[in-house]
């Protein structure tokens, strides 16, 4: 479904990724997991869009879509919920779920009537969203915030989810929820790209994971085998 | 000290102060998404003056007129954009400053090459005639003035709050990469943002002109009380440009009434002088919601 190529991205004149590769299976969840710095994040952003690759191929759904603009690539069936989850402060909760589904509305009325099934379904997964859909995003804790965002990238039925850091800043028992979010997410067949800190809570969700050091993957395989993998473990599990 | 002479000068005042808020109304749209604003908005409220005085002269019709006002000043506002917008947000410059100044030179330039340099009037179709309010006397032009303000940003809230390409519009304001993820083009948004803009430039000039008379120098005068109340209301709200048009338009009559008309530009001035050194963000300037 998603398929990254050699890819090569960077700001200004600093090359961040020297060559990523990594592939997500229709209906998989693929974790990539990594130091600080080592290009996890900037992965994401060259993948949808947020800055142009260098060099390398992007595929969704095997078209290529590396060099379009953000928006084009988000029509194109790629949700991404970026690092520090980036709601919409002022607008309403459910303003930004709306928005989350902005390529499949109309543009001007009738577009509540349109979402509703899909507002209920995020609704039922995030009850609390529900309670607060009146209130302004940016009064949502930071956990409700997290779970706007992903409920925001579902509205667009996408065909991948890149999700960047979801439990960055959170309280361990809000990470919790977040996983079990992701692993709901998993039984109903999405496909994600979820970019982790927490390597060993990624690697117990995932079907394949990708570990990344200086621009690149340097280790790859089924959780399982990198359970087993001593540089992992060293690294990043112990 | 007459009362019934204070009142009736500020009212007249602030019903020419609403104009500085419909103008200040287009610098908080562009600004809204793109955080640049037209300096050459007054030269575009003086051009589309001139445009719609020539519709007129054609023989159009007064209420076809106006639709095609608009359309001009929308148009030109989408000229603005991508000749002196576009490039220089791309590459993340101040460059659209000096060049929205630039289009307001030509601008002026133009306009005293077609249409002259003399002041002209405006024709309308209604009434200058005074009518009686509780002692005041107003004008059917001055209540169209009220009226039309009132509408046209009327429509653009509702606008804003109630279709989604509005609330997409209020996304880009909110966080523009965001709202590209989303699948919201934030360089069409800004283009409908300065489409308006220029609209709501027109509407100031249509509804200006018939009592000030249309000329290459009307810009000026308008643009530093609209800049004026844009910068001391904040510039973000809506609300906020209204309270603080009526409020300075009503001052500026009484001080012109009280001081000569001279000291006309002054309460203008200096309240943008306080409300730099006090209240940067402007009075009704909200600082943003930010939490992690």
């Amino acid at each position: 479904m998603l398929q990254v190529e050699n890819l090569h991205a960077g700001y200004g004149t600093s090359e961040v990724l020297v060559g990523t590769t990594l592939h997500v299976k229709q209906g998989t969840v693929v974790a990539l997991i990594g130091a600080n710095g080592a290009g996890k994040t900037t992965t994401m952003r060259a993948i949808s869009g947020m800055i142009k690759p260098t060099g390398g191929q992007v595929l969704l759904g095997g078209k290529p879509v590396q060099g379009l603009s953000a928006s084009r690539i988000a029509k194109l069936g790629l949700a991404h919920s970026p690092e520090g989850r980036k709601v919409f402060g002022p607008l309403s909760v459910e303003d930004n779920l709306l928005l989350g589904a902005y390529n499949h509305l109309p543009m001007f009325f009738g577009f509540r009537g349109k979402a509703a099934t899909d507002l209920a379904k995020i609704y039922e997964l995030f009850p609390r969203l529900k309670e607060r859909r009146k209130q302004a995003a940016g009064t949502l804790s930071g956990g409700e915030q997290q779970m706007l965002a992903i409920g925001r990238a579902l509205m667009a039925n996408p065909k991948v989810i890149l999700l960047d850091e979801p439990s960055m800043g959170l309280a361990p028992v809000i990470v919790q929820e977040v996983f079990s979010i992701i692993r709901r997410l998993k039984e109903a067949g999405i496909t994600l790209l979820l970019v982790e800190q927490f390597a060993k809570s990624a690697l117990e969700v995932a079907d394949y994971a990708y570990v990344m050091e200086r621009g690149r993957i340097a280790v790859e395989g089924t959780p399982a085998e990198l359970n087993q993998n001593e540089r992992v473990i060293a690294a990043y599990l112990g | 000290m007459n009362l019934d002479i204070i009142a009736q000068m500020a009212v007249s005042g602030a019903l020419m102060g609403l104009v500085y808020a419909l103008i200040a109304y287009g610098f908080q749209l562009t600004f809204a998404t793109s955080k640049s604003i037209n300096f050459g908005q007054g030269e575009l409220v003086m051009l589309s003056a001139f445009f719609s005085l020539t519709l007129l002269d054609l023989g159009v019709p007064y209420w076809l007129m106006v639709p095609g006002g608009l359309m001009f000043g929308a148009a030109m506002g989408l000229v603005v954009e991508r000749a002196c917008v576009r490039l220089s947000l791309e590459q993340k410059s101040e460059g659209w400053i000096l060049l929205t100044i630039i289009f307001g030179l030509l601008g002026f330039s133009a306009a005293e090459n077609i249409w002259g340099r003399d002041d002209r009037p405006f024709p309308s179709p209604i009434s200058a005639d005074a009518m009686d309010f509780f002692g005041i006397s107003i004008t059917g032009l001055e209540i169209s003035v009220a009226i039309g303000v009132f509408l046209v940003m009327g429509v653009i809230e509702l606008f804003k709050r109630r279709t989604l390409m509005g609330k997409a519009f209020e996304a880009v304001s909110a966080d523009r990469d965001a709202a590209e993820l989303m699948g919201i083009s934030a360089t069409h948004t800004i283009m409908l943002s300065y489409g308006l803009s220029g609209m709501v430039a027109a509407m100031a000039g249509i509804l200006i002109s018939p009592i000030t008379t249309v000329g290459p120098t009307m810009a000026s005068a308008l643009i530093l009380k609209a800049f004026s109340v844009a910068v001391v209301a904040g510039l973000d709200s809506g609300f906020g440009v209204v309270v603080i048009g009526i409020c300075l338009g009503a001052l500026e009559s009484l001080t012109s009434f009280y001081l000569g008309s001279g000291w006309r530009e002054a309460p203008g001035l200096i309240l943008l002088i306080l409300a730099l050194a006090v209240r940067p963000n402007g009075v009704f300037g909200k600082a943003s919601i930010r939490k992690v």
